[in-house]
């Protein structure tokens, strides 16, 4: 139960940064990787499936919002699904203990890039 | 076809690498893009990289399910963790600050990074 109570806290933490469209699941990896005894694919796995509701609910206060970019948003989504059907094929493939290195370094590579990344200036009302 | 359609296209396909190779992180890759490259500003960007990873998490969490076995009941908490962050994330959105908030889980992105690849 206790197990239970902290994963819906961690699941709930976590999505609030979902919410704001980054960083939430990449956070939830490193949970549950590193505080949890589920592998790493598995990890993933529950990663991929706890986007779905968190961006869901998430959403449509966006399109409301008017800050979703239709047009990119197609364009991208088209190249992004085959990406992923690629990538998930191959990632579902590997052995865990490669995957949970690559993930490793996947995390330096972001981790250095957010925290030099210049930000660009904010528009404070974006409404289109 | 527009230079801008392209970046856009690119940015798509390298979220959905990530996305399906680690399971996440397509968003940490996809905002830069998107502000840099497809000339967002920052806070569509965020919304616009929801709206992205939404569909991509879909088709691999099922490439997922079918190859290795998604234990679905350890998927449950975070399920209904991750809907409650969400919804107050949609919310709270308009009003935050992102600048501390990003620094912050620099680091400790860079903290798991270690881990992972040398513990």
């Amino acid at each position: 139960m206790w197990g239970f109570l902290t994963a819906v806290a961690a699941g709930a933490a976590t999505g609030i940064l979902s919410g704001f469209g980054v960083g939430g699941g990449t956070l939830l990896l490193i949970y549950i990787t590193s505080l949890t005894d589920l592998s790493q694919r598995m990890a993933q796995g529950i990663n991929l499936l706890y986007f779905l509701p968190t961006a869901a609910t998430a959403l449509p206060t966006h399109i409301k919002n008017g800050y979703v970019e239709k047009s990119t948003a197609i364009a991208a989504i088209l190249a992004g699904l085959a990406g992923t059907a690629i990538a998930a094929f191959i990632a579902t493939g590997l052995d865990v203990s490669i995957l949970h290195r690559c993930f490793g370094a996947f995390l330096i590579f972001v981790g250095i890039n957010e925290l030099f990344r210049k930000t660009p200036p904010e528009e404070t009302k974006a409404k289109r | 076809m527009k230079k801008q359609t392209k970046w856009c296209i690119f940015s798509g396909l390298i979220a959905g690498l990530a996305n399906g190779f680690f399971g996440g992180g397509g968003g940490m890759l996809l905002v830069p893009l998107l502000t840099g490259r497809c000339k967002l500003d920052q806070r569509t960007a965020f919304a616009t990289s929801v709206a992205i990873i939404l569909p991509l998490c879909a088709l691999s969490s099922v490439i997922y399910f079918f190859r290795d076995g998604l234990d679905l009941l350890r998927a449950l908490p975070y399920l209904i963790g991750g809907l409650i962050g969400g919804f107050i994330g949609g919310k709270v959105f308009q009003k935050m600050n992102m600048v501390w908030l990003r620094r912050a889980f620099a680091l400790l992105i860079l903290y798991g990074g270690v881990k992972a690849l040398f513990f």
